[in-house]
């Protein structure tokens, strides 16, 4: 399984790499730090799932959501975001992520969401 | 005194972490007063004392009053909470918030205080839960100041490096819109930077 985490933070990349890897070993994760290299990494790829920040430099996340679900509209988006407003919530889940959910993720959190999109 | 140098690592480590602190504030104050709020990135500055006078120059419009209350926080992170409001935003947020038309200074005051006090707790506790500390925050003090300088030399005399960061909430339609800032400063600074070596630990490990 593929998963690919875009988000322009280091750390919020290795602590969510971290998870998926403790929980699904075999899992191999692309990384991509803004939203362009998101997309293409994506075309390359085509991860299981994406989790997706919101604010990131080149392309932001809504415009990578929209463009990935362009390419694939089965794609499975998952938005990371630490603006947890049920209004931002709801305008991604409009442009049609499967999740959004709050920043920082946890172990349990991540396991739901595997459960849910994958297995 | 050596200064203290922040590497890429670390400056992104506190980058995200106020990131998460500020989505928390916003949606505490979305909810306080049942609007929608825009998220600003916080932007992460190390400075001497005369960089942080002049970065407030540049962030906060020298033509308006504001209401500026300081909060002080102290234990193994210390610092200062800054919320800066002008006094248009200041008699929005009062009228929003008591559902009168014409709020008197009475009631400006405390709702500016009290918005600091959400805040204040919201963002420095949603972050030093993330670095595993507990802090203790001091009774704010709320001030009108006209023009931009909000730095009292007196204040700020024996500061030899200042981290400042800062962000702006701004809930359009209610035309409510104030810039924080929080200040931590030299032995905090090394404090702050090993809570991230810390947090950096954990994650290589």
């Amino acid at each position: 399984m593929k998963i690919l985490v875009a988000d322009d933070s280091k750390l919020a990349r290795l602590s969510l790499m971290k998870i998926v890897k403790e929980l699904e070993p075999s899992c191999e994760v692309i990384e991509a730090d803004n939203g362009q290299i998101a997309i293409e990494k994506f075309q390359e790829n085509s991860p299981s799932i994406v989790f997706l920040d919101l604010t990131m430099p080149i392309i932001d996340g809504y415009e990578a959501l929209t463009q990935i679900l362009e390419i694939n509209p089965k794609a499975q988006v998952v938005v990371v975001t630490a603006d947890i407003q049920s209004q931002a919530q709801a305008q991604v889940m409009a442009l049609g992520a499967k999740m959004v959910i709050p920043k920082p993720i946890s172990s349990e959190k991540m396991q739901t969401v595997l459960q849910q999109l994958v297995f | 005194m050596k200064l203290i140098e922040f590497s890429g690592d670390h400056l992104d480590v506190l980058r995200e972490l106020m990131n998460i602190a500020v989505g928390n504030a916003t949606a505490s104050i979305a909810d306080l007063l049942k609007a929608f709020g825009t998220m600003h990135i916080p932007k992460i500055t190390i400075s001497d004392i005369t960089g942080l006078k002049q970065y407030i120059q540049d962030t906060i419009p020298s033509e308006n009053s504001h209401y500026v209350t300081k909060q002080l926080f102290g234990g193994p992170l210390g610092g200062e909470f800054i919320f800066v409001i002008t006094d248009e935003s200041a008699i929005n947020l009062g009228n929003h918030l008591y559902d009168i038309d014409a709020p008197n200074d009475a009631d400006i005051y405390d709702a500016v205080i009290e918005l600091t006090n959400i805040l204040s707790a919201t963002m420095i506790s949603r972050l030093t839960e993330e670095l595993n500390v507990k802090v203790q925050f001091f009774v704010p003090s709320t001030q009108i100041i006209k023009g931009n300088d909000l730095i009292d030399l007196d204040e700020a005399q024996g500061y030899v490096q200042v981290i400042i960061i800062s962000t702006q909430m701004e809930f359009q339609n209610q035309n409510i819109n104030g810039h924080i800032f929080i200040l931590t400063k030299d032995a905090m600074i090394q404090s702050l930077k090993d809570l991230i070596d810390q947090k950096l630990e954990e994650l290589y490990a």
